[in-house]
Formats: structure tokens, C-alpha cells, sequence
């Protein structure tokens, strides 16, 4: 069912899209302008005037737009790093070893159903509002996801396989690196995009209910403000940079693990 | 010798049942002591588990300090998610089926649907209470986005993964477009659908807790971010296992649903 490429249906599908996107924003744009809605809302022009106005010019006292950017993905980045580190790690060991598993599986339980954002008001209970609790709500979005696809991976292995590396005469130690890590791989990184995603989601929640600066912070700010336009170019940078952090990772898949796609 | 080998292994499993028992304990044990005999961390900032445990126990019918007893918290924060996700899900599978089988819809909603997708749905949250208030509406509808999107997404690439064999066999036996599409392709796209649904729940549910954390006046959000304000971590942890206890239940629930109207389709 794989759609060829070919001129003709690319510009018959970049019309309809074009379309869309046009009938979009004309319905926004004339839903402001005549109806009450435009009480509320600011039309898309105002809306990229800003966008491009906040590049330059600070959102609250220092920051401008790509910097408040930058300030959530740099705790994005810490939290998500250390949640695949400490995910990927017992997420193996829990699916390798009896004894891991039966030691951390109930523990691993009583978290795991604990949406992410709750851990918020305990975050700052016990770290205050600095950057330790938004990295602790970070850690615990990823970690959780990633935690059970890698447990789910290193369930899947192939004992065969195990069973043939062990008889070609691997010891433990290689039979772990050669098969039982690469058949985890593929696992490892649907966690990690679910993971991404999630963490990109949990900075944004931490940052609206305490912070000083931050993509989030902006549209909390905004909402205080009464200020919609600073709202909606929050939420438009907010969306283009998880869909860009999407591609980032699947791309990164597809280099890493190009033996084994996934999704085909 | 067969029996031999079974046994062993029931008791094997036996063995790791039990250190299982022990972990939770032990974690539990250490918790006590570190709080209530050592008091190593303020018991503001880490109460003891049998505080904690006091607390569920006045909660459930005292309404101090947050106005409403834990039952009710429940009630509300219930209510609120089931409208959003109903709506969600009623609306979201039929349209993704649609995308997926008729071309036209599918180029004429790509488009808009790709330009919403990216956004999480906790970035609407102030828009929403601009619009409509700190209402249960404006929660509704959050939860709406929240579960429409994967709910669309997994529909239409259920439908879309149909096998064409069967469409050709369909077709063969003289079957119409639509008796194709109920037929044949709704069936076999149903677990991919109830997968879409499952992801919704989950993230349905993490925009509730983040909704009412930010603005709300009852359910367990709030209860957790007075928690915060009075500096009540007792509440807070409370407030938690209870959304962990909910997440577990639905899961449960769900879980019945599918097994009872999804044949098939695990092997893939």
C-alpha cells in the first residue's frame, strides 16, 4: 500500500493541504474579526507578528522567546537523559534477572500508574521550586516509560538465540552484549520517543504551576497578563519544538538501529 | 520426573513471590524508620506511612482541609475525565475511521489535524480557562483534545494497516464500499483502535491532574496542590496513591472490555 512518489499526486495532496491549512485560518481569522470569539483571541497575523517581534524582544524581563525555549530544553535534556539512563538499566535488569525483577516489580508498580504530573506539588515540597524538582518531574515522566518498554524488550528475547550464542561458545558477559542488547534496541527506543514526548509535556506543567522562566512560564504569564497573543505564540514554539524533537528521534533511530525498523 | 520439574518450579516461583512480599515490606520499613524513628527528613517534607495511612482513613469522611472528603474529590475528578473522554472517543474513532478509508476527508482533515497534533494538551490549559472559565467545561473540553488525538491517530493507521488480501476477497464476493469498510476493515483495525483509546486514557488523565493542579476548586488535583499550600505532604502522598489507585482500576476495567470485543489480532 506504500504510496509511490510522483509529481502528479504530490501537488494534488499539496493542494488539499493547502486548502486546509487556508480554510484554517481564514475561519480563524474571520471568526475574530466578526463574532465575539475576536474578544478572546487575536488573529494569525497578530499572532506571527509577535512570534517574530519576541524573537528579538524579551518575554517578561530577560528572556526572549529562544531563550525561554532553550531554559526548558536544557531541563527537558538533564531529566530525560538521566531517566533513559536509569530506565534503560532496570528495565534490563528487571527482564534478565529473577531477583531484580521480583525485588523492584512491586516497587516499580506502585509508580508506575502515578500519572507524572501529580508528582508535581511533592516535587516542590521536598526540592522547592528550583531546577532539582522540575529535573525530578522530568526524571519520572521518562523513566516510567522507558522503564517498561525496555522490560518488555528484554522479556522478548529470543531464547534460541541465547541458546546459539551460548553453544558458538559466548560467556555470559558476551551472550549480553551481542544478543541481548541489540534485540532491546528497538524496545529501548519506543520507550525513549514515548519518554521524549512525555518529558517535553511534564517541563511544560512544572513550569506553569512554579517557575521564573521557561516556554511554560511564558503561557502562565500570558493567561496572568490577560495577554492571549503571548499564549498562543507559546503554544505554537511549544508545538513546532516537540514535533521537531519527534523527528529528531526517530531519525536518530533509524541511524542507530537502521538493522531493524521499526513501524513497517 | 514430570511432576518433579513442576514442582520445582511452582516452588521457584514460590521463592520470588515471597521476596516480592519481603521488598514491599522492606521499603516500607525503611520508610518508617527513616520518618518516624530516626526522623531523618521533616515530617513535613516526608510524613511517616502511618500517617499517611491516617490521612486516607480521616479523609474519607472528614472535609478539613480542602472542603470536600476524598469520596467526593474522586467523584468530581471522575466525572469530569469519563464527559471529556466519552466525547473524545466517540468523536475521535469515527473520524480517524473516516480519514483512513475515504480519501477525500483524509486530504481535507490531514492537514488541520497535523497542525494540532504537536500540541501537548497541557499548553491549552490557559487558552481553555480564558475561554470558558475555571468550569467543568472548560476541563471537558481539555481532556476532549487530550483524547481525540491519539484516538484519531490510531484509528486511521488501524485502517489503513487492513490487509489488502481481504479487501480483494471482500470485493470478489461482491461486497460495496461501505459493507467493505464495517466488515472488513473497522474488524481488524478494532486493536489498533483500543490501543488508541488506551494511550488516551492515560494522557486524558495526566491533563485532568495538570488542569486542576493549575485551576479548579475539587478533585484530586486540588487536593494534592492544597497539599502543596498548607505544606500537608501527608495529603499530597494521599492524593497521589489514589490517582495511582484509579490509573490501576480503569486499566483493570479496560482491560476486561477489550478482551471481551477484540478477537484476534495479537499476532502480528
Amino acid at each position: 500500500m506504500k504510496a509511490k512518489f510522483n509529481t502528479k499526486g504530490f501537488v494534488n495532496s499539496l493542494f488539499f493541504s493547502l486548502i486546509g491549512i487556508v480554510a484554517v485560518l481564514i475561519l480563524w481569522t474571520l471568526g475574530v474579526n466578526y463574532t465575539t470569539v475576536g474578544l478572546l483571541l487575536p488573529t494569525p497575523m497578530e499572532v506571527l507578528e509577535r512570534a517574530i517581534y519576541t524573537m528579538s524582544n524579551p518575554i517578561g524581563r530577560t528572556n526572549t522567546l529562544l531563550m525561554h525555549l532553550a531554559v526548558s530544553l536544557r531541563r527537558v535534556l538533564v531529566g530525560f537523559t538521566l531517566s533513559a539512563l536509569c530506565g534503560v538499566i532496570l528495565g534490563i535488569a528487571m527482564g534478565r534477572f529473577k531477583m531484580v525483577e521480583a525485588i523492584f516489580k512491586p516497587l516499580f508498580e506502585l509508580v508506575r500508574p502515578i500519572p507524572s504530573v501529580a508528582w508535581i506539588p511533592l516535587a516542590i515540597v521536598w526540592f522547592g521550586i528550583g531546577e532539582t524538582a522540575k529535573i525530578y518531574i522530568i526524571f519520572m515522566a521518562g523513566f516510567v516509560n522507558i522503564t517498561v518498554n525496555t522490560y518488555a524488550g528484554a522479556k522478548q528475547v529470543d531464547e534460541n538465540m541465547l541458546g546459539v550464542a551460548r553453544m558458538l561458545g559466548a560467556n555470559e558477559l558476551q551472550a549480553f552484549f551481542h544478543v541481548v542488547i541489540p534485540s532491546c534496541v528497538p524496545y529501548i527506543f519506543a520507550g525513549m520517543q514515548v519518554g521524549l514526548s512525555t518529558c517535553w509535556m511534564a517541563v511544560l506543567a512544572a513550569e506553569m504551576v512554579s517557575s521564573t522562566e521557561g516556554i511554560g512560564w511564558t503561557i502562565t504569564a500570558g493567561q496572568e497578563n490577560g495577554d492571549m497573543t503571548q499564549i498562543f505564540v507559546g503554544i505554537i514554539a511549544i508545538a513546532i519544538v516537540g514535533l521537531l524533537l519527534a523527528v529528531l528521534m526517530r531519525w536518530a533511530e533509524r541511524v542507530l538501529c537502521s538493522w531493524r525498523v521499526r513501524g513497517k | 520426573m514430570n511432576t518433579e520439574k513442576i514442582n520445582t518450579a511452582k516452588k521457584q516461583k514460590r521463592k520470588y513471590q515471597i521476596i516480592s512480599v519481603l521488598s514491599v515490606c522492606v521499603f516500607l520499613l525503611v520508610w518508617y524508620l527513616a520518618t518516624a524513628v530516626f526522623e531523618l527528613a521533616p515530617s513535613y517534607s516526608l510524613p511517616s506511612p502511618v500517617k499517611v495511612f491516617n490521612t486516607f482513613l480521616t479523609k474519607l469522611h472528614s472535609k478539613a482541609p480542602d472542603g470536600a472528603t476524598l469520596p467526593k474529590h474522586f467523584i468530581s475528578s471522575l466525572q469530569v475525565a469519563m464527559l471529556g473522554y466519552l466525547l473524545g472517543a466517540v468523536i475521535g474513532v469515527p473520524l480517524g475511521i473516516a480519514m483512513g478509508w475515504f480519501k477525500t476527508v483524509d486530504k481535507i482533515v490531514r492537514p488541520v489535524f497535523d497542525l494540532i497534533k504537536p500540541i501537548p494538551p497541557i499548553a491549552l490549559i490557559p487558552v481553555m480557562i480564558v475561554v470558558f472559565g475555571i468550569s467543568i467545561k472548560a476541563k471537558a473540553v481539555l481532556i476532549f483534545f487530550s483524547t481525540v488525538i491519539p484516538c484519531i491517530t490510531n484509528s486511521y493507521s488501524g485502517i489503513r494497516q487492513t490487509k489488502q488480501i481481504h479487501l480483494w476477497v471482500s470485493q470478489t464476493f461482491g461486497a460495496s464500499n461501505m459493507q467493505m469498510l464495517f466488515t472488513v476493515a473497522s474488524p481488524s483495525a478494532l486493536p489498533m483502535i483500543f490501543a488508541g483509546l488506551r494511550v488516551a486514557m492515560g494522557s486524558s488523565w495526566m491533563a485532568l491532574v495538570a488542569a486542576e493542579l493549575l485551576a479548579s476548586t475539587s478533585g484530586l488535583g486540588y487536593l494534592i496542590s492544597i497539599g502543596r499550600s498548607l505544606l500537608r505532604s501527608d495529603l499530597i502522598i494521599v492524593g497521589i496513591l489514589c490517582l495511582g489507585m484509579i490509573n490501576i482500576v480503569l486499566t483493570a476495567i479496560f482491560n476486561l472490555v477489550e478482551k471481551r470485543f477484540v478477537r484476534g489480532g495479537k499476532d502480528e
